[in-house]
């Protein structure tokens, strides 16, 4: 199932490889990021989002084989878009409805088991259930709905069932917001930077997307990897990321593939793409290891594995990004890296 | 080039030299120091429209600057853990002083002046004795430092003169550096942040400790509004997903009220407050996060969030005529509830002091 992008594009680069051009077209690279990798991303986001609300609607016991696979498609596509925390997933705060985690405080189970205990209307509405609380939405409020042994059994089953159908419908409605906006006016206005526009330069708005990699990139290694590793004394395997449907190592897989699919595009055919592809490969090669859901982090051995599989995402937000930096000659925020 | 700096800071200190205040320079309204694009740092006066109303060059990446009251003189501290700051004439950029840190100190990168301008105020790192320190120049006679005093705890990052208190505000961050490591921190297992208030001479009048579940959001960032009303900017230095409030507001010996944004807006801040500034007509008070690229608004009476604006890599912010202006690291400078927009072939450091 899962999605070997990078390696096929890594294949493709050949040993062809220019002389490391200080030439770098940075409209081209960022139309070919729009129109290869955002757009397409959405395009899949928007249609598994859909499908998966139309699914809930004629199933929704959690159980439920093709309810359950509707999920982890749009899932895994959600994934897969997750690193591109700009413009049309902003507006209205549509990523963090999508994706609330990590939930430290428990928000998202607190909130569910409020809205069945008292079977709260908002839940029956799907317009008011996307007002509600952005950690009682999303994914990961519909994992708790689909494959947590305590909330799946809680209340009345028609008052959950009503739950996963608005909370799938929510998923879809942001899903194809998002998407129509990218394909409606934003990706065109990130393709022809304009005075007026959100990106006056095509270095703006290269520097947006290699920003991207490293959010995307910083986010498996310190929510992803670092949370259910926790420290030798005291692992943390409850922490890792979507555990109760078993997605916590496919995250990580699914978004380096995606990271390092943008960051190929953006380096094109150079040295320095070859470079970059090499270390998402490598890191990639890491993370097949059998422990779906990082419950070896207790275990010397399995802990290795994980740790090992993060330092090479370490290794990536270091070198790939500097990669980008120093290639497109972009920057990725002077204020915000300098911290103080 | 020497002789000609101490020969200036000669005349300076005996008074003889013509003083020329800040309309001899452009009338600028704000002061940032900010990066040209191919290198070389400069610090730079804005006009209230945004515009430049001159630039002088700078000998590293600074910080934060310190305006003198009167003369179009201004103080440019460098990052931190840098060990000088120069005084420069902003009409042609001469340095008229240059301060080092005393030996076993560095500075933080802010300061500011005593209201009459006899007096620089510094934020410096006793790194050896792990304690804050507020050095006190003589800015009347050449920036001779005269002395200093305990800043109340551990990583003074800014400090402002309350001018209705006769006091001045600290932010004690709370994290222990050192500069044989750079910029890692040393104590987050015990830091502990604080606000404190002191007089010129270093007594205190008022220290405010955040809640303990809070002890590792770091004070940091300053700004003095209505009838001595300081906010407080913090910085957390847990998860960004984990971050508590950012902003706080407090009035001496009452108990601070804390202003935070609804769940998404609040998230989307990455847990990183960079500047805190009140609008011209002091009713509201803005924080802004480059990291999240956002600028909020909160209301200084009640605490009440007013929204936000977003720009990317914005930080430097302070009040304008009509509300409020702030500049990006990617040359912006644009108004917050204001019509202001000018963009400058610059990188804005993270601060905009006005003058």
């Amino acid at each position: 199932m899962i999605r070997m992008i990078l390696l096929s594009v890594a294949v493709g680069l050949g040993l062809g490889a220019k002389s490391e051009a200080q030439s770098v077209d940075l409209g081209a690279r960022v139309a070919a990021a729009v129109e290869g990798h955002i757009v397409p991303g959405y395009a899949r986001f928007a249609q598994s989002a859909r499908e998966l609300s139309d699914v809930a609607k004629d199933q929704c016991v959690p159980s439920d084989d093709g309810l359950q696979t509707a999920f982890h498609l749009a899932f895994d596509d959600w994934v897969q878009v997750s690193h591109l925390r700009f413009g049309p997933s902003e507006a209205d705060n549509r990523a963090f409805a999508l994706a609330f985690w990590p939930d430290t405080r428990g928000k998202t189970p607190k909130a569910l088991a409020g809205l069945i205990a008292k079977k709260a209307p908002a839940g029956l509405d799907v317009e008011e259930m996307m007002q509600q609380s952005i950690a009682a939405q999303g994914f990961y409020a519909l994992e708790f709905l689909l494959f947590d042994p305590q909330i799946m059994m809680m209340g009345e089953a028609s008052y959950r069932c009503a739950l996963v159908r608005n909370l799938a419908e929510g998923i879809a409605i942001r899903a194809e917001a998002i998407h129509l906006e990218w394909a409606d006016g934003y990706g065109a206005a990130m393709m022809s930077p304009a005075e007026e526009g959100p990106y006056r330069t095509a270095e703006e708005a290269a520097g947006e997307l290699v920003k991207a990699v490293a959010t995307g990139l910083q986010f498996t290694d310190e929510a992803r990897l670092a949370r259910p590793l926790g420290t030798f004394e005291k692992p943390r395997p409850k922490r890792a990321e979507a555990r109760r449907s078993g997605r916590s190592l496919r995250h990580v897989v699914l978004s380096l593939e995606a990271t390092g699919d943008l960051a190929v595009i953006l380096a094109g055919e150079t040295s320095a793409g070859q470079r970059v592809a090499t270390g998402f490969a490598t890191a990639l090669s890491n993370a097949e290891i059998e422990d779906p859901v990082f419950a070896g982090v207790a275990d010397p051995i399995g802990r290795l594995k994980v740790e090992s599989l993060q330092q090479y995402v370490y290794g990536l937000r270091e070198e790939a990004v500097g990669e980008l930096v120093d290639l497109l000659g972009v920057s990725i925020g002077f204020n915000a890296l300098d911290g103080d | 080039m020497a002789t000609r700096r101490r020969f200036l800071a000669g005349v300076l200190a005996a008074g003889l030299m013509p003083i020329r205040g800040w309309a001899s320079v452009g009338n600028p309204k704000y002061l940032s120091a900010a990066r040209r694009p191919k290198g070389g740092y400069v610090l730079v006066g804005l006009r209230g429209d945004g515009a430049l109303a001159f630039e002088v060059d700078l000998p590293a990446r600074g910080h934060a600057a310190a305006a003198h009251p009167e003369r179009a003189e201004a103080v440019a501290f460098a990052r931190r853990p840098g060990t000088y700051a120069v005084v420069l004439d902003c009409s042609d950029g001469t340095v008229l002083a240059r301060l080092e840190a005393p030996q076993g100190r560095h500075f933080y990168g802010h300061g500011t002046f005593s209201r009459d301008g006899r007096r620089l105020f510094t934020t410096e790192n006793d790194f050896d004795g792990a304690a804050g320190v507020i050095g006190v120049w003589d800015a009347a006679n050449g920036y001779r430092r005269l002395g200093e005093f305990a800043s109340g705890g551990i990583g003074p990052h800014e400090i402002v003169h309350v001018p209705e208190l006769e006091l001045f505000a600290v932010a004690n961050g709370g994290i222990q550096t050192h500069p044989e490591t750079g910029r890692e921190k040393l104590n987050l297992r015990t830091m502990r942040p604080n606000l404190t208030y002191v007089d010129g001479e270093g007594s205190v009048a008022q220290r405010v400790q955040l809640p303990d579940e809070w002890r590792l959001n770091s004070v940091r960032h300053l700004s003095v509004g209505p009838r001595g009303q300081v906010a407080f900017a913090m910085q957390w230095q847990g998860d960004a997903w984990d971050a508590p409030v950012l902003l706080g507001l407090h009035v001496l010996r009452q108990a601070p009220v804390f202003c935070e944004a609804p769940e998404a807006p609040h998230l989307a801040m990455k847990g990183y407050a960079g500047s805190v500034a009140y609008c011209g007509s002091k009713n509201w008070v803005a924080i802004s996060s480059p990291r999240g690229g956002f600028v909020q608004r909160f209301d200084s009476a009640s605490g009440r969030f007013l929204g936000a604006v977003g720009a990317a890599d914005v930080c430097g912010i302070n009040g304008s005529r009509g509300g409020m202006i702030a500049t990006t690291g990617t040359g912006l400078v644009i108004g917050i509830e204001d019509r202001i927009s000018a963009r400058h072939p610059l990188s804005f450091d993270n601060h905009l002091i006005a003058l």
